[in-house]
């Protein structure tokens, strides 16, 4: 009753985080993605091409790209508009306008794997397998499983106005390229040397180095173990090395439809025996790429 | 400054609706649709399955199959395990049981309709087709839910073939409601026989709804206070939108959410679907069972 009181006392002076609660403007422009899936890079490169006045660390970035897990109600509500707000939530009617990050799910859940390990939520020895199976459960995040997350999404939004699909893999192959692609979304000029300048400030060895100084500034980084970094390899195909065939067979077997949409070519292709939903085959009938 | 003092207190009393913020249990079952999809037709089904001893009704349905969107956090609380819970909610990972109803959208905007003049919504004189673009907008005072495609499409996608997902069309439970009846009990672990389901399905009856609702109408949570000139229960029929909406406003459903109303086997008049239907028009296989 107490801890209720307390709660209810700080929601009163709107000193919670809201999270899913927010309370959501007409304006609002939302980056999302699954956690893991190069959400922070997509934050820095956008506050950077927006603001460029000032450079995104990861002191300000709460501050220039809010995060509604990360920031009071109060504080939000208190933001310059229009906001650009960082979430990883499944879908939610109420967003209107909408950048989603998407990244192969086997690269997702090896990057998670050792963020809950740099979050001490289990220790070095914690069997992949084991996690990987958790991961397709949907039970190592919040936000949905990997595929019900993007498929919610993907099916409510894919190929509509307000809606910009990007993937991770696309963004390392070619920064600029995707981020002019944001610039026209948000309806920003797109000089070739702004995004020229957004993608050098938001380079993996720029935002390594800020870590090293900042990481203990930051929402999602400090209280957690320093000798495990945030930014990590910053590359695809981690997985081809690090996981097991068996935790690969047990992602593309839960999402193998969906990943083929995506363009993410599988290491076990016979599809038969995937149990994710048929109409991701049939209902985007184009490929995403 | 101070939000919502009152909102803040009804909080921590539990008196909030529970709604987004409700405490899911691990063997919760929901039984989840659009507004206006057979929601109410399947949940009486559901707690006359789950009920034999208690037949369902309009003061009872909130204790057997309690509606997480009428309720406080605090009723829903008290409601023993495990539970069978009413939602119209768009797709939620933390609902480990669904069981999903779906309606063709052409009939759903229609009965929406009807449901909004007697929330008192919209008077008699809105025009139709006005309302039709409403609903694809998503400008209704109920958008809460999403768009029916939104909505839908949120929960086909992301759940699918899975297990724990039963998918039900309204249009299939009034065709044979015996077989989509068993697939319901089946997916809620009960053994079903002839003589209970043809009780269950009197017991659930759109005729045994309307009477109920004559005399219990005036004081359930979802049509109290409400318009008594225009029923809750409506015609219980599928196809209405032939005769009653325009060319024009069956053309821009379809066009907004044709791909998917082909996926579920609605055919299109006004367009082609870019996609086959996943649905067979036969009886489809039994769901996932219970448990």
């Amino acid at each position: 009753m107490i801890q209720k009181l307390i709660l209810g006392a700080r929601r009163a002076l709107g000193l919670h985080h809201p999270g899913r609660n927010l309370d959501v403007w007409p304006d609002d422009t939302f980056i999302i993605s699954y956690p893991k899936s190069g959400n922070t890079w997509t934050r820095f490169l956008i506050a950077n091409l927006a603001y460029p006045d000032t450079p995104a660390n990861f002191a300000n970035i709460n501050r220039l790209t809010p995060d509604p897990e990360a920031l009071s109600k109060r504080e939000l509500g208190r933001m310059p508009r229009p906001r650009i707000i960082k979430s990883h939530q499944y879908f939610d009617p109420r967003y209107k306008r909408v950048i989603y990050v998407v990244r192969d799910p086997r690269d997702v859940a090896l990057s998670q794997f050792h963020f809950q390990r740099k979050r001490k939520l289990f220790a070095d020895d914690y069997p992949i397998e084991q996690f990987v199976a958790r991961f397709v459960a949907g039970q190592t995040s919040p936000y949905g499983s990997w595929g019900e997350n993007v498929a919610s999404w993907l099916a409510t939004r894919q190929n509509r106005p307000g809606f910009l699909l990007l993937r991770y893999e696309d963004m390392l192959e070619d920064a600029a390229r995707e981020l002019a692609k944001v610039a026209a979304f948000l309806a920003i000029p797109a000089d070739p040397e702004r995004i020229r300048n957004a993608v050098n400030r938001s380079a993996a060895d720029e935002m390594r180095k800020m870590e090293k100084t900042q990481a203990r500034l930051w929402s999602s980084t400090k209280d957690t173990r320093q000798d495990v970094p945030f930014v990590r390899e910053a590359k695809a195909g981690g997985w081809r090395s690090g996981l097991s065939d068996a935790a690969v067979a047990q992602l593309e077997a839960s999402w193998g439809h969906l990943m083929t949409y995506l363009g993410y070519e599988l290491r076990f292709p016979d599809k038969s025996t995937n149990f994710d939903s048929r109409f991701v085959e049939t209902l985007l009938s184009e490929p995403a790429r | 400054m101070i939000y919502g003092i009152k909102r803040v207190f009804k909080y921590m009393l539990g008196r909030d609706i529970a709604g987004g913020t409700l405490a899911v249990r691990p063997d919760d079952t929901f039984i989840v649709s659009y507004p206006r999809s057979g929601n109410t037709w399947t949940r009486f089904l559901v707690a006359n399955l789950l009920h034999p001893e208690e037949p369902a009704s309009f003061a009872n349905i909130e204790r057997l199959v309690p509606d997480a969107e009428a309720q406080s956090s605090r009723y829903m609380r008290r409601i023993p395990s495990p539970r069978a819970i009413k939602s119209h909610s768009y797709f939620d990972p933390r609902y480990p049981r669904v069981i999903y109803i779906v309606r063709d959208p052409r009939d759903v905007v229609l009965s929406y309709y009807d449901f909004s003049r007697k929330y008192r919504q919209i008077g008699d004189d809105y025009p139709l087709a006005r309302y039709v673009s409403d609903c694809i907008q998503g400008r209704l005072i109920s958008a809460g839910w999403g768009t029916w495609g939104e909505n839908v499409a949120s929960w086909v996608f992301a759940r699918g073939a899975r297990p724990g997902f039963l998918l039900l069309r309204y249009e299939d439970m009034k065709a044979r409601t015996e077989e989509e009846l068993q697939r319901l009990a089946f997916f809620l672990g009960i053994q079903l026989t002839a003589d209970r389901s043809a009780e269950v399905i009197a017991l659930s009856s759109a005729e045994r709804l309307r009477e109920l609702e004559k005399t219990q109408g005036k004081d359930w949570v979802s049509t109290k206070d409400k318009r008594s000139d225009i029923p809750f229960v409506r015609t219980a029929t599928a196809g209405g939108w032939r005769n009653k909406l325009a060319p024009e406003a069956v053309a821009e459903i379809e066009a907004a959410w044709g791909n998917i109303m082909a996926q579920l086997g609605y055919e299109l008049v006004t367009r082609k679907a870019e996609a086959e239907p996943v649905f067979a028009t036969t009886a489809p296989e039994l769901g996932e069972s219970g448990g």
